[in-house]
């Protein structure tokens, strides 16, 4: 009460926002900075991965990532080709990128389902309770009782093979994780004096759910869409792998599936360059979400906070 | 606001309980009360004397289940607030009864800004204010925030408690409420913020005429500020008039122990007095 108005200015001028502390917290960790840092390159080649696609697609040209060059098949690494070229001639550089585009877009795009879905799904369950929470988490038991990889191959049966097939799959099947932790997260703050300082100001639930307490627990959606985005590309790599998932399209997954059966004649620089692309993003990926997840903390916030 | 009926609220043998594995607890076994617009109306007593559910049951804010209402009335400006719909009870929370709490911290919502905060209060209930800065920026300025506009844009944490206090009861005015309800307003507080906190309090009430209803266990802030005190033991009202009267002649045994367990200033005593629940009982000839 005393604090003088140079004082104050000084306070003022300095805004500590949840983020800001946390990306304060989240820079002293040097390995996921770095990371980081792969992750941003990764994005760029996806930016230059989608402009190549569109340009193409747009002056309905092959792209030149399809070129095919029957002279030059299975060729080792060159000055050409840096990581030679695949069974029917085509650069595998340049597939490798176009890989990065289809991990981007399924990650991104069973996000768009799976983090609306958990969510709201866990913000009813946590909040409401009663027979609510008992239907959602029926709903979400008989899930996750099945084996996700097999939910997800007959989602893409119906919904037709290829990259809708596994984005929806992925979307309708792997939100039972997020559902579980945000329902947690509600059942918690729903407690808090705040929510009834709400209430008794005159805010609806929804307003209550929606408006007060999601913020407070927004966190939780970015560390799982960090450590979920490896998961997908995983996923991708392993359903391209058994043949249900992406065609005409050279993702990670169908390159490693057409690589094996080449491995016995020593061309092992496609197979190599499609896990290589893959580890580093998905290393990169979680050691991002660990730390996001360490900066994140509300506990740690607080210790922090009540130091300051 | 004006009202020309003499009572504000007049709550007529109201009966909670909580239904729990262990059986029926009663909350609040039959209580009645009134309160005169502008009036300050102390309610005593320790923990667990049903106190607070009183409180915030004027507005029907305990939930329920695990509470059941089970029967009196709430009649506040002519209305029972106990058979108003949940729509119509959201118009009167906020704008005509206003809650302070206990726990300034953890009142306050931990990701919003101050600015935020009040402009809710102020939108949720009037709709035809234009520049809600400036005014949050007065109420804010009305329970003594100095360099308000400064201090608008500050998170909950970077307050002191004593501030996070007068953040929150600028939101409860925000709608000029006829009754203010300040459940343990100052429990958390220091002493010398609770003494501000009361203060203002007393300011505010001659200021803007409020009636305001004072949920406390500690006899020593009702003196000053309490036209009626309320003496509430284990879901009743034990004793009930107004303030010197009850502070000079109690009558009951419980408001007895609960006045000789005020340390006082200079007296010689080794041992705090404690208020023995059988003794009690035994005075009740029960």
């Amino acid at each position: 009460m005393t604090a003088t108005a140079a004082n104050s200015a000084a306070l003022a001028a300095k805004p500590q926002t949840l983020w800001s502390t946390a990306w304060r917290q989240f820079r002293r960790n040097r390995l996921a900075a770095a990371c980081l840092w792969i992750i941003v390159i990764y994005v760029g080649i996806w930016l230059y991965a989608e402009s190549v696609y569109w340009t193409a697609y747009l002056r309905d040209v092959v792209p030149s990532y399809k070129v095919t060059d029957f002279d030059a098949r299975n060729a080792a690494p060159s000055l050409r080709h840096w990581l030679g070229t695949d069974f029917t001639g085509r650069d595998n550089v340049a597939q490798l990128i176009q890989g990065v585009r289809i991990a981007f877009e399924i990650a991104i795009l069973s996000s768009a389902i799976l983090i609306p879905l958990g969510f709201l799904l866990g913000a009813l369950a946590g909040y409401f309770g009663r027979w609510v929470d008992n239907a959602i988490i029926w709903l979400y038991s008989v899930v996750d009782s099945v084996p996700s990889i097999l939910s997800i191959i007959s989602i893409s049966y119906v919904v037709g093979r290829g990259m809708k097939g596994i984005v929806i799959g992925m979307g309708l099947v792997a939100w039972v994780g997020l559902c579980r932790l945000i329902r947690g997260e509600y059942l918690k703050h729903k407690q808090r004096a705040y929510v009834a300082a709400a209430r008794a100001l005159g805010a609806g639930h929804l307003t209550v759910m929606l408006r007060h307490i999601a913020p407070n627990v927004l966190h939780i959606v970015i560390i799982t869409f960090t450590l979920l985005f490896p998961r997908f590309i995983l996923t991708e790599v392993i359903l391209s792998y058994l043949g249900v998932g992406i065609a005409n399209e050279p993702s990670w997954g169908v390159m490693i599936n057409d690589a094996k059966q080449r491995l016995w004649l020593g061309v092992w620089w496609e197979l190599g360059g499609a896990t290589a692309a893959m580890f580093f993003l998905v290393l990169a990926l979680n050691i991002v979400g660990d730390a996001l997840r360490d900066a994140l903390d509300p506990k740690l916030k607080t210790a922090e906070g009540s130091a300051t | 606001m004006e009202n020309t009926n003499q009572t504000l609220l007049d709550v007529r043998d109201l009966r909670i309980s909580f239904f729990t594995d262990e059986g029926e607890v009663r909350a609040v076994d039959g209580i009645s009360f009134s309160m005169k617009p502008g009036e300050t109306l102390a309610v005593v007593g320790e923990s667990g004397s049903g106190k607070s559910v009183t409180a915030m049951a004027l507005t029907r804010l305990v939930p329920s289940p695990p509470a059941r209402y089970l029967g009196g009335e709430i009649i506040f400006k002519g209305r029972d607030t106990l058979k108003l719909s949940p729509e119509e009870l959201r118009r009167v929370r906020g704008a005509q009864i206003s809650y302070i709490f206990q726990e300034p911290s953890t009142s306050l919502n931990p990701v919003f800004q101050i600015r935020s905060q009040i402009a809710e209060a102020i939108e949720l209930h009037r709709r035809d204010v234009k520049d809600v800065d400036a005014e949050a920026e007065r109420l804010l300025t009305l329970v003594g925030i100095r360099d308000a506009r400064l201090r608008m844009g500050d998170y909950p944490h970077q307050l002191s408690g004593g501030m996070q206090q007068r953040v929150m009861i600028a939101m409860a005015l925000a709608c000029n409420p006829s009754l203010l309800v300040a459940d343990e307003p100052t429990t958390a507080l220091d002493v010398t913020i609770q003494a501000q906190i009361m203060e203002l309090l007393k300011e505010l009430k001659q200021k803007l005429g409020m009636a305001i209803m004072l949920i406390t266990h500690n006899f020593s802030i009702v003196a000053d500020i309490a036209d009626n005190i309320a003496v509430m033991f284990r879901g009743k009202i034990v004793e009930y008039g107004p303030t010197q009267r009850v502070l000079h002649e109690p009558q009951h045994p419980y408001t007895k122990a609960l006045l000789e367990c005020i340390p006082r200033l200079g007296a010689h005593k080794h041992r705090l007095k404690t208020i023995n629940h059988a003794e009690i009982e035994a005075a009740l000839g029960r």
